[in-house]
């Protein structure tokens, strides 16, 4: 008889599991096409095109040297490095939150029309930050040989980082696009939120700079063991000890498992919300 | 017994519908913001009965044209069988591969160009990239819209917008072919050649179902219909006798207004 689809009330609020995430696997050629063509129609038209991937963590490092070095008048490289490195791993997670927030909403038309597994649209957007993140990767590291970072085996301890900083990204991109498709309003707030979150990481100052009395907020702040622990692997060639790894990957586990439950269950309903 | 699997007789059931209920609650409010979820004004739920206790099979070989009044549950039945939405109650089984043009799902993303909303579409519909490329050209040729193929969709008009969209659910040839509505933009030479085209697919192992308010369409084409109202099918069977009494219920029956559009 060919393949057969049923289509039943899905049981306690979740689609079947293992046949939803089999889905989303196939998708897989959807999630890469669809990056390229919207990473290529951000651009599209403007004179640099695709080198404004480049271009933007490149002027965004040079408006920081011009404040601190220039303006601020401190000699010492440290400053100015851990600045470029802390911003872009944070702008990595911030901008998948903002892309998230829109995936669902503005991807209305192919919601209504098409039967797939939603998930693709948040991971989407993520995989999409994260291509306007990799760049940055040059600049890191033309910044790293001109400053004399240390260079050394601990630079290694980069890639877990970056995988935990990816899951973690992923998680709040779903949590951000569910939420705004219930309240449009999520992108208007999303700005505030993540400049206050900004102010409350270690990305302007060090995590040692901290007032004492200011030290709890570096337990409730995720992002504080995320960008600690990055520029402290860039800028001292210190390795982020196994706590800092524990509280980094659970942090990133729980919420993205959290994220994904609350979608599955949401998501019969984005069809005839949008 | 292999290939059987891709071949259906005319007869089989391509899909079987059974004690379908859809309901689903909707703020009136359009666009639900924070502030009123707070403070719970200018905020009214409202329950839709969309689909009420449906029963329908759809055998392989059938065009089944599907009229009724607007809201009558035409599109949400469309929805469910498709997998977009999953019923509130009830089953459907669907034989084969499906493949909708529900109120023009090409083109989602307009500042992506036709070529890639195509093949982000068919991607999302779960074909592959290289079952795509494979029947690319064909959809380009059939949409028949020149160079405006590789140019983002925010420069389309209406009209170009339906010819892809057609263009893409009847060249993927499917078991199952849904239209919705689409038939009524495009000009009088794209009507009639997207009606020959569903002519050619009608004779095929395929079943059809043509979403229309064009009665003259559903006549000429289809070999059987369904009246819904208020999410209840109120008649079922041959074309002219439920496209009278439809009529007749809409006291059009002296005027031909309604015929004239595909």
């Amino acid at each position: 008889m060919g393949k057969v689809q049923i289509y039943e009330p899905f049981k306690g609020g979740l689609p079947p599991v293992i046949p939803y995430f089999s889905d989303v696997w196939r998708r897989r050629e959807f999630i890469s096409a669809y990056s390229r063509s919207e990473l290529r129609a951000q651009n599209f038209g403007s004179f640099f095109g695709q080198l404004w991937l480049i271009l933007n963590p490149l002027i965004l490092a040079f408006v920081y040297y011009l404040l601190i070095t220039v303006i601020g008048g401190d000699t010492g490289s440290e400053r100015f490095a851990h600045l470029t490195a802390g911003l872009f791993l944070f702008y990595f997670i911030t901008n998948s939150m903002m892309a998230g927030s829109k995936s669902i909403t503005s991807g209305g038309k192919l919601v209504l029309n098409s039967a797939f597994p939603r998930l693709i649209l948040p991971i989407s957007a993520t995989v999409i930050s994260f291509f306007k993140f990799l760049p940055t990767f040059f600049i890191l590291g033309f910044m790293h040989l001109i400053l004399g970072l240390p260079i050394g085996p601990e630079l290694f301890y980069l890639f877990p980082v970056l995988l935990a900083s990816i899951i973690f990204a992923l998680g709040t991109a779903i949590i951000t696009s569910i939420l705004n498709v219930y309240f449009r309003d999520t992108k208007n707030f999303l700005p505030y939120f993540t400049r206050a979150w900004l102010y409350l990481s270690p990305v302007l100052y060090t995590a040692e700079q901290l007032k004492p009395a200011l030290k709890p907020i570096s337990y409730l702040n995720p992002l504080y063991t995320f960008i600690g622990s990055w520029t402290d692997i860039l800028i001292k060639g210190v390795a982020p000890t196994v706590a800092n790894f524990v509280t980094m990957f659970s942090w990133a586990i729980v919420l993205l498992l959290i994220a994904v439950f609350m979608f599955m269950r949401r998501e019969r309903e984005f069809a005839l919300r949008i | 017994m292999l290939f059987e699997s891709e071949a259906h007789k005319e007869g089989q059931v391509a899909i079987s519908v059974r004690k379908l209920n859809l309901i689903y609650k909707t703020t009136v409010q359009k666009k639900p913001t924070f502030r009123q979820a707070l403070t719970r004004t200018g905020r009214k739920i409202r329950t839709v009965n969309a689909l009420t206790d449906l029963n329908l099979e759809i055998p392989y070989g059938s065009v089944l044209g599907v009229i009724g009044a607007n809201g009558a549950g035409k599109s949400s039945l469309m929805r469910v069988v498709a997998g977009i939405v999953p019923p509130t109650a009830g089953r459907v089984e669907v034989y084969g591969q499906v493949s909708t043009l529900l109120s023009l799902g090409v083109g989602f993303n307009s500042r992506l160009t036709g070529r890639e909303n195509v093949i982000l579409g068919g991607l999302a519909a779960g074909l592959t990239k290289s079952e795509i490329e494979d029947q690319f050209s064909a959809i380009a040729d059939f949409a028949d819209i020149g160079e405006a193929i590789d140019s983002p969709m925010k420069t389309y008009s209406a009209g170009m917008y339906s010819r892809l969209a057609f263009a893409v659910a009847v060249v993927v040839e499917p078991d199952v072919l849904i239209v919705d509505e689409a038939l009524s933009t495009g000009d009088a030479k794209f009507k009639k050649k997207s009606l020959e085209k569903i002519k050619t697919l009608r004779g095929e192992n395929r079943a059809i179902i043509l979403v229309s308010h064009a009665l003259a369409t559903i006549k000429e084409i289809c070999n059987d219909v369904i009246w819904l109202d208020k999410g209840k099918i109120v008649m079922r069977g041959n074309p002219d006798e439920v496209v009278a009494a439809y009529k007749e219920s809409l006291q059009v029956a002296k005027s031909s207004s309604a015929d004239e559009d595909l």
